[in-house]
């Protein structure tokens, strides 16, 4: 009995090794190699020196741009949670059952589609020449054409085009938790639609908004490809201050400390959301 | 004849943002439609020549091949560690620590921003002298993939009655005869749905392809993108519209197996 509790034990072991080890080698030690290649390793150890890359940092230009990625993740990820609210809200309460989920599956499509067609769409739509400053044309030929494509504002139709798809996924989910009895119960009792929101509906999803919003919003600060095809020279994120030092300039160091410095900020909001409990659930929820 | 209410202001907040999402692909595919190099609106001739002209460049036909050969080889691979990772923690005898560890372990890249990722996976492969090119990037796109493997199976599994492999133990099957006649074939579905979403994840991934790729390799998300960089054109919006199909086919299958939700 004891042999094969052991041997069936060993057997575990050694399935669970070849996905385990994948993951180390390839998404735990590079981190820690990052990490390395960030600091500057000297016979004898003298901390300003060694962090030397960081001290860099502190030009004002970087942490500036380090700080704007991450408020731009914020707010597009809180624009995102405006407009799932109500799409998932309906889709899980108000939609007919027999649809839900062919309308579901249309309303995450894109996150399988190619995130660089997508963005590469609103060139078309915003550009000089494109088809809203036609529409403008006709509309108001006085004003027409406005400035649209690489300005915050076409940054921020590209986040919201890209990433909505992810939030009303996650937000799907906690939503359909969300009991209809409980609905029907405080409407019944005489609630406001406005006191069904906010004494309801938003503090029974709020946890998985929040476990949602902490992946999304990461992703947007870290995004390449959409401050690249719709944002301007003043638009620049953190993602492409490394990607230039990297690819550019091949300051590994350099990029290494950015990259790093990025992720140290990304890790502590999401620490700071996993001290709360329910949040923690709904993470590991995933 | 029966008249249809009126959509209400959720109704509409719903309509429209079904508009978003689907008008600028809609008007892509239209664009792509157009006979001259750059579209105009109204277009001013509707020809298949673009498309053609994209399946005659060779760069984009290369592009294509290795993009279905890199999304197919990390798919599968992809799906069988996704398999053992979900074995392990839905059914390994091993303590519930192990387990959420195991767990934990391969969710880490879903929470690191992918340039974090894709820069760290550049410079271990530089440290390690394997430089860049085709190994590097099948790691990266595996690590990408393995997460959503692990967690498109490991939902499976948990929908599965633990009795009934308990009860074909019972009647004396060996583990290999109970994976391979219970359970397997009630993962089928999972397995089929991992192996073409960990496709088209893989197929359209640009940014980690970007950092690992160097000189000697090109895939479609790369190649369209630097198009992009030069400007807009209708041979683009025709590449554009083919990569959209793909995945949207692929994506759509998927679903088909495995809906969301």
């Amino acid at each position: 009995m004891q042999q094969i509790g052991w041997s069936s034990r060993s057997r575990a072991l050694a399935l669970a090794a070849a996905p385990v080890t994948v993951a180390i080698t390839l998404g735990i030690i590079p981190v820690l190699v990052l990490f390395a290649e960030s600091i500057v390793w000297a016979a004898s150890p003298d901390l300003p020196a060694m962090l030397g890359a960081y001290v860099r940092l502190e030009e004002s230009v970087y942490l500036a741009i380090l700080g704007r990625s991450v408020l731009i993740g914020i707010v597009l990820t809180g624009a995102c949670l405006g407009l799932a609210y109500p799409v998932t809200y309906w889709l899980a309460h108000r939609c007919p059952p027999h649809r839900r989920v062919v309308l579901l599956v249309l309303l995450t499509l894109p996150l399988w589609l190619n995130y660089v067609v997508l963005n590469y769409v609103w060139v078309w739509i915003l550009a000089r020449g494109g088809i809203v400053n036609q529409l403008l044309g006709v509309v108001a030929p006085s004003i027409a054409p406005v400035p649209l494509l690489y300005t915050e504002l076409s940054l921020a139709v590209g986040f919201l085009y890209i990433y909505l798809p992810y939030v009303i996924l996650t937000l799907y989910v906690a939503m359909e938790r969300l009991d209809a009895g409980l609905l029907a119960a405080a409407s019944d009792l005489g609630a406001s639609r406005m006191r069904l929101v906010t004494d309801v509906i938003l503090p029974q999803t709020a946890a998985g908004a929040a476990a949602g919003a902490l992946i999304v919003y990461a992703r947007i600060a870290g995004a390449f490809a959409t401050p690249e095809i719709l944002g301007g020279p003043q638009q620049q994120l953190v993602a492409q201050l490394i990607t230039d030092a990297f690819l550019e300039v091949l300051d590994l160091r350099f990029a290494a400390a950015l990259a790093f410095s990025f992720l140290a900020v990304v890790m502590f909001i999401l620490l700071i959301g996993l001290t709360s409990q329910q949040l923690r659930q709904e993470v590991r929820r995933w | 004849m029966v008249r249809r209410p009126l959509p209400s202001g959720l109704g509409w907040v719903v309509i429209t943002t079904f508009v978003f999402i689907y008008a600028p692909i809609t008007i892509l595919v239209y664009l792509s439609l157009s006979s001259a190099a750059q579209p105009a609106i109204p277009l001013d001739g509707v020809s298949l020549r673009w498309y053609t002209a994209v399946l005659a460049d060779d760069r984009f036909v290369r592009g294509m091949i290795t993009s279905v050969g890199i999304g197919t080889v990390t798919a599968i691979v992809g799906t069988i560690l996704g398999l053992l990772a979900a074995r392990t923690i839905m059914r390994a005898p091993l303590s519930a620590r192990s387990r959420s560890a195991v767990a934990t372990v391969i969710a880490v890249p879903l929470f690191l921003p992918t340039v974090v990722l894709a820069v760290a996976i550049g410079i271990t492969a530089g440290r390690a002298g394997v430089g860049y090119g085709l190994l590097p990037v099948l790691a990266g796109h595996l690590v990408w993939v393995l997460p959503f493997s692990t967690f498109v199976l490991t939902a499976r599994y948990a929908q599965l009655d633990a009795r009934v492999e308990a009860a074909a133990a019972d009647l004396g099957a060996s583990p290999q005869a109970i994976f391979k006649t219970v359970t397997l074939p009630q993962l089928a579905p999972a397995i089929i749905a991992s192996v073409l979403f960990g496709f088209a994840l893989s197929f359209n991934e640009f940014l980690i392809t970007f950092f690992l790729a160097g000189s000697g390799i090109t895939t479609m998300p790369l190649e369209i993108f630097g198009k992009v960089r030069i400007g807009a054109t209708s041979f683009l919006n025709a590449a554009s519209v083919v990569v959209l199909a793909m995945s949207g086919v692929i994506a759509l299958l998927a679903a088909r197996y495995d809906p969301p939700g």
